[in-house]
């Protein structure tokens, strides 16, 4: 393993290293764990034999032909290491992927209460924290770890662990998840848990650990790729008993030379290899699998259940549009939303200041602002509110100032006894405005569901005990997620998304999304509900996760992806964590899945369809006594140079596939028959010609060459 | 069957008006197979009938009788022990007969009981649905053994292999959620599908001319003074009409359909043909009902029919002599186009002596039974089928980006491991006798040359013996203890080997879960096309250097060389 001392280095491979492992994988005994490789060694061994001594095997070997049988078995030799090779590349690429995990490890400080003043706490690492420390939660922070609240009222956003967008009040008793956003206010909290220090280190271990439990496509493969070593272990060897007995004058070196050819060395040389390199890509991307079987039905997935925040959308509402109640202005809405919002830190805050700004409706008032005494947005109230003392610029009207204004303002200076030096604006959830100002003005629900029916989120604004208008609030599309739902779609999988939201919002957002199927209204246990239905109807479901009440979900699908600040149930039920804590990343762990499976079966076929021009180069030459069976030799080769060219492109196309093999095949998201058909265009016709052509092209550089074999 | 000694020299050219004959064989037999695979369909998944009032209370007989309980749902492993233990039961009373027939009655002439190892071969032969035949019928066998050894064999061994067959494929298309019950599909095979049809074609065939009587033989005098000829009567049309319903291939006489008491006129050799390709034709249909998906039958129906057809194409192709012995009473078309069909279908029934045959004809006949599925025999050939579309699904499906699919059903390790087994049965039991013959020169003892042409003969025969074929060069003559044993045992581990894994396969995926949006769609041309060519690429590669040997080194020669080593001019 590469020292964590040296950043630099670790990032490059140590070609040194990895040409001196490959050559000590040649050991047999290392190697007989991949029977094809193994088979090809030991036929090494026996042409070393033939080039050293000719007489050690009678009848099927030359002494003549001693130059020859040296060049097969190098030709051999070398077919073996190319295979060990990849392995080599694969492995050292994926311990410099897992060292470098190791240093992206997220670090998480939290504020350690050391007596029960809140302003008396130190600042530690969230991994230093044990069970029953009390922490102090500001505005703005994050929950470090799982606690439970001892003092205060909070608005915490877990969006990102639970998927439901709408910010959760949290008190006295209520439990934090670690990774959730307290947004408002601040609370005491007792540590529950003791941090898991080792958990993703233990998860970069797999990683890294030689010993991977073969996937079941590979368990399958590898049955495959031993039953086609065994047909042409049973073809060969009859074949050299037919020749001895019938006298066909057949040499072992070329009866070998077909063997080995025959044999599936191409699959069977990079098969580790796309294994381990598949586990590889998937951690780059800072996804770490714990089996190479979860990333395979991935690949499989069905169905696919993404949660609506996070995951398509931002989870951060920003104010798209100011809508007017009665016979107040939009304009009158947006100055009045801006100065009640201009201290408001949150990010709605901030897009309702921003929103106001673009339109232009910057208040008169705007400079006494400073002397504005400003009330946060607070749990337990669900509204923040603006109270300006000094309003003697509203008294003086200016141009663009509508009719309807300046009678709101003379309506509000006549009315009560006082003289209203005051200018109250208040704003938040609809309903807790009409607790505040006791009366809904009519038309009230009507409006407030028109404007909500594409999916927004609806504040109100009231100045004075007068509501005057709604501000519209939109949850963002995540950049890239429509077009990466249209190529899940594209490829046959259902993509559903779940939220906690009314179905009038879910089915907005889903349909702008492209999503066809939604679920509303989600309880804690609707994603395990889901998961099992549709496993029931013979899916593979995958989904993401990372609250405590994902975790039944996580481990029941057949693919769960956690999120690193999710908590450690979702952790250790999920079979991948994604160290990033991007949800959305889900869509390309299928990607990869895929592209997996697919390269697997494209060196297979690859592999197999060449045997085909292996046997029109060999059979031909094979049997010296029938010379009829030249009108098959369609390459026109003489016997020892179709044995060494065919030697040849079997050796080289192994390591002209390990780019491949370690990259993986690229795809244009279509439907899975129209890649299929693709591919076996591609590798299979491909499989079949490109060897004529190859052996054909190696055969007259040799020549041209004049090396004499 | 022998070689039959006729010396005209025959020209095989594919014509317009052979093209009109094979259309309409064709023709005929897929639409009625189409239609009779909706009876087919009734029978096996025990649908309602209106033919139930008079079949119920014969097969409520047979059940009472021996005390089978036909409902319950078997495992692969009891379904495989009923069928097995019932065959190796059957096999051993035929066994008796043949071997005593002389202290039987019905042997008005008088034969002598048949040598241990050649009754061996050839109740082994004929259990296996193979009917490779060490003897001339004619000559060896009483009215009895003919009838209660041979055509009881026939029925049998049929109604063991559509039973398996069914089986399997009842497995897969899942609907059932199992494979069934042996004794339910055993005798219901025989009872609704074998027994009617051949009282119905048997019936046909004595309209046609061909004899069914147990009167003895008779010597009709010829035009030459003094000289007579035996005329071989005997249960002929039953024979026949059971022997090519069931492919089983095993004639009444040693030179099979060529011999015209078997086989009188044209009418009777096309309607013989169409015969043999008709239940297995039907079974492929029948499989898309099971499904309750008709595309996943026509896949079967056109992968299996493609390789007929192109297997035809080659046979065509040589406008060669055909050099001596070519049966030409129904015409060298006639005789390829069913050389072929035999082969096709692992029927083993010829009407020509293959020895006369062009080696391209020849090697188109390897080409079927290496293949078995082409459309293959009674229940086993869809059975092959299937074998060919899991090793093909998961050779090339993995290239989909997903876990191979067939049906929905991911195809797992075990599928594979069991499906390669089955595949690699056939390799082995073809390729290891074939060398242990020439090691120990088995072929000199059975009359042969040790060239090409008697290469090919001794690979046909094994071929021929795993394939469940039956047709071959060697007749009579291949009657030595080495061949009769050898091809005795392959006979048996080609049938019931392959048999035993695919109904391990049926019997898992019969409860499996299924994917009901399948990646990988399997009932479209573009797949009928993969699946052609793979097979072809899965034969082509276990078999070419053996073919190489064969029939190509015999065309490449010239076809110089014949039988004895004689240099054949053209």
């Amino acid at each position: 393993m590469p020292s964590d001392t040296n950043a630099i280095v670790e990032n490059k491979l140590h070609w040194s290293s990895i040409i001196i492992d490959s050559l000590k994988r040649l050991n047999p005994w290392v190697l007989k764990s991949n029977v094809v490789m193994f088979i090809t060694e030991l036929t090494f061994f026996i042409v070393l034999l033939m080039a050293i001594d000719p007489t050690l095997i009678p009848i099927v070997s030359s002494g003549r032909e001693q130059m020859f049988y040296s060049e097969v078995a190098l030709i051999l030799i070398i077919t073996v290491w190319f295979s060990t090779l990849s392995d080599s590349i694969a492995e050292a690429q994926i311990r410099n992927t897992a060292s470098s995990l190791r240093k992206m490890k997220e670090q998480m400080t939290a504020k350690r209460l050391l007596s029960s003043n809140r302003s008396n706490f130190e600042t530690v690492h969230s991994d230093d924290l044990r069970k029953g420390d009390l922490i102090l939660v500001d505005h703005g922070d994050k929950v470090p770890i799982d606690s439970e609240v001892l003092e205060g009222i909070a608005m915490v956003d877990e969006s990102l662990l639970t998927g439901e967008s709408a910010n959760v009040r949290k008190s006295v008793g209520s439990t934090l998840l670690g990774g959730s956003l307290v947004t408002t206010d601040s609370l005491v909290a007792r540590v529950s848990t003791n941090p898991d220090e080792t958990y993703v280190s233990k998860l970069i271990g797999i990683v890294e650990s030689s010993s991977r439990p073969k996937t079941p496509n590979e368990i399958a493969l590898t049955i495959l790729i031993a039953g086609f070593s065994a047909i042409f272990t049973i073809i060969v060897v009859s074949l050299l008993f037919l020749g001895v007995e019938l006298r066909l004058g057949i040499d072992l070196a070329v009866v070998i030379a077909l063997y080995v050819c025959l044999l599936p060395t191409t699959i069977g040389a990079l098969l580790p290899a796309i294994g381990i390199s598949g586990i590889n890509r998937m951690s780059v991307k800072r996804i770490i699998a714990k089996s190479g079987k979860a990333i395979e039905a991935s690949g499989d997935t069905d169905a696919l259940l993404l949660d609506k925040t996070g995951t398509i959308t931002k989870g951060m509402r920003k104010a798209v549009r100011f809508v007017p109640s009665g016979n107040h202005t939009e304009r009158e809405v947006g100055e009045a939303a801006l100065l009640s919002s201009w201290e408001d830190d949150t990010p709605e805050g901030k897009s309702i200041v921003e929103l106001a700004y673009n339109l232009g409706f910057v208040p008169h008032q705007f400079g006494s602002i400073e002397r504005s005494e400003f009330e946060e947005f607070s749990a337990a109230t669900r509204r923040s509110s603006v109270k300006m003392t000094d309003t003697h610029e509203f008294l003086l009207p200016k141009g663009g100032r509508g009719i309807l204004q300046r009678k709101r303002l003379r309506r509000k200076f006549a009315s009560g006894d006082e003289p209203q030096q005051e200018l109250e604006i208040v704003k938040g959830a609809p309903d807790a405005i009409i607790d505040y100002v006791k009366i809904k003005p009519p038309g009230y629900d009507e409006t407030l569901e028109k404007i909500s029916e594409d999916g927004a989120t609806v504040m109100a604004v009231a100045e004075v005990g007068d509501v005057i208008g709604f501000i519209k609030l939109k949850d963002e599309v995540k950049p890239g997620v429509r077009e990466k739902i249209k190529a899940l779609k594209e490829m046959d999988i259902e993509v559903v998304m779940v939220t906690g939201d009314q179905p009038t919002t879910a089915g907005f957002i889903s349909k702008d999304v492209g999503i066809d199927d939604y679920i509303a209204k989600a309880r804690p246990e609707t994603k395990y509900e889901f998961v099992k239905e549709e496993q029931k109807r013979g899916k593979i479901v995958s989904m993401i996760g990372d609250g405590t009440n994902d975790a039944p979900a996580l481990s029941a699908a057949d693919v769960g992806l956690a999120m690193a600040s999710g908590t450690e149930p979702a952790k250790e039920a999920a079979n991948m964590v994604d160290l990033e804590s991007n949800p959305s990343k889900i869509m390309d762990v299928i990607m990869l899945g895929k592209q997996i499976l697919m390269t697997r079966g494209t060196v297979t076929t690859f592999s197999i369809a060449n045997d085909i021009a292996k046997y029109f180069v060999i059979v031909p030459i094979m049997f010296a006594a029938l010379p009829e069976l030249g009108a098959l030799n369609l390459m026109h080769l003489t016997p020892h140079l179709a044995v060494i060219s065919a030697l040849i492109f079997n050796a080289i196309i192994i390591p002209a596939l390990i780019p491949l093999a370690l990259r993986g095949n690229t795809f244009k998201p279509s439907s899975t028959m129209k890649i299929f058909l693709k591919n076996v265009t591609i590798y299979g016709l491909g499989g079949i010609v490109l060897p004529f052509i190859g052996i054909k092209l190696i055969a007259i550089l040799i020549t041209v060459l004049r090396v004499t074999i | 069957m022998g070689a039959l000694e006729v010396q005209p020299v025959g020209v095989i050219m594919l014509s317009i008006e052979d093209l009109f004959v094979v259309a309409v064989v064709w023709g005929v037999v897929i639409v009625f197979s189409w239609f009779f695979s909706k009876y087919l369909f009734t029978v096996f998944t025990g649908g309602k009938s209106r033919l139930d009032k008079f079949f119920k209370p014969i097969e409520n007989f047979i059940y009472t009788l021996s005390g089978i309980e036909s409902t319950k749902n078997m495992g692969w492993k009891e379904y495989f022990k009923a069928l097995f233990y019932l065959n190796v039961a059957q096999t051993v009373i035929a066994l008796f007969i043949l071997m005593f027939q002389a202290n039987l009655p019905l042997n008005p002439m008088h034969y002598q009981g048949m040598s241990w190892s050649l009754a061996f071969n050839t109740v082994l032969s004929f259990s296996s649905n193979t009917n490779l035949q060490h003897y001339n019928g004619e000559t060896t066998l009483s009215y009895l053994s003919q009838m209660s050894a041979i055509q009881f064999l026939q029925f049998t061994s049929a109604a063991t292999g559509l039973a398996a067959g069914v089986a399997i494929l009842r497995g897969f298309a899942g609907k059932a959620r199992t494979i069934g019950n042996f004794y339910f599909d055993y005798v219901r095979s025989l009872t609704r599908v074998l027994l009617p049809l051949t009282f119905i074609t048997t019936l046909v065939l004595i309209a046609l001319g061909i004899p069914q009587s147990l009167g003895g033989y008779t010597l009709i005098p010829t035009l030459q003074k003094d000289a007579y000829e035996i005329l071989y009567r005997g249960p002929i049309a039953s024979l026949v009409s059971i022997m090519q319903l069931g492919t089983n291939g095993g004639g009444y006489f040693g030179a099979n359909s060529a011999y015209p008491l078997q086989n009188p006129s044209q009418v009777t050799d096309f309607l013989e043909l169409g015969m043999m390709m008709f239940i297995p034709t039907a079974t492929l249909f029948m499989f898309g009902r099971m499904v309750g998906d008709n595309r996943e039958g026509r896949t079967l129906f056109l992968a299996a029919y493609a390789i007929y057809g192109i297997d035809l194409i080659i046979a065509f192709l040589p406008k060669v002599h055909t050099g001596r012995g070519l049966e030409v009473g129904y015409g060298g078309a006639a005789s390829v186009f069913w050389t072929v069909t035999t082969t096709a279908f692992t029927t083993g029934s010829v009407n020509a002596s293959l020895a006369a045959f062009n080696p391209v004809v020849i090697f188109t006949g390897f080409i079927g039974m290496l293949i078995q599925g082409a459309p293959g025999g009674e229940g086993i050939g869809a059975m092959y089928l299937i074998m060919y579309v899991i090793v093909t699904i998961f050779l090339v499906g993995l290239m989909a980006g997903r876990t191979p699919e067939y049906l929905g059903i991911k195809i797992e390790g075990r599928d594979v491991k069991l499906a390669v087994m089955a595949f690699l049965t056939h390799p082995i039991i073809i390729l290891v006798p074939t060398v242990l013959a020439f090691a120990i020169g088995a072929e000199k003892a059975a009359g042969l040359t040790t060239n090409s042409i008697g290469f090919t003969q001794i690979f046909y025969e094994f071929t021929s013996s795993a394939a469940n074929n039956g047709s071959d060069f060697l007749g009579a003559s291949g009657n030595t203890i080495f061949f009769n044993v050898t091809t005795g045992i392959v006979m048996w581990l080609g049938r019931y080997l392959p048999m035993l894994f695919m109904l391990a396969i049926a019997d898992s995926v019969a409860v499996r879960k299924r994917t009901p949006s399948q990646g990988l769609k399997t009932g479209n041309i573009s797949f009928v096309v993969i699946l052609v060519v793979s097979i072809f690429i899965l034969t082509v590669l276990t078999f070419f250097p053996f073919l190489v040997l064969g029939p190509i080194l015999q065309f490449l020669e010239g076809f110089k060389t014949s039988f004895g080593g004689v240099i054949f001019a053209l």
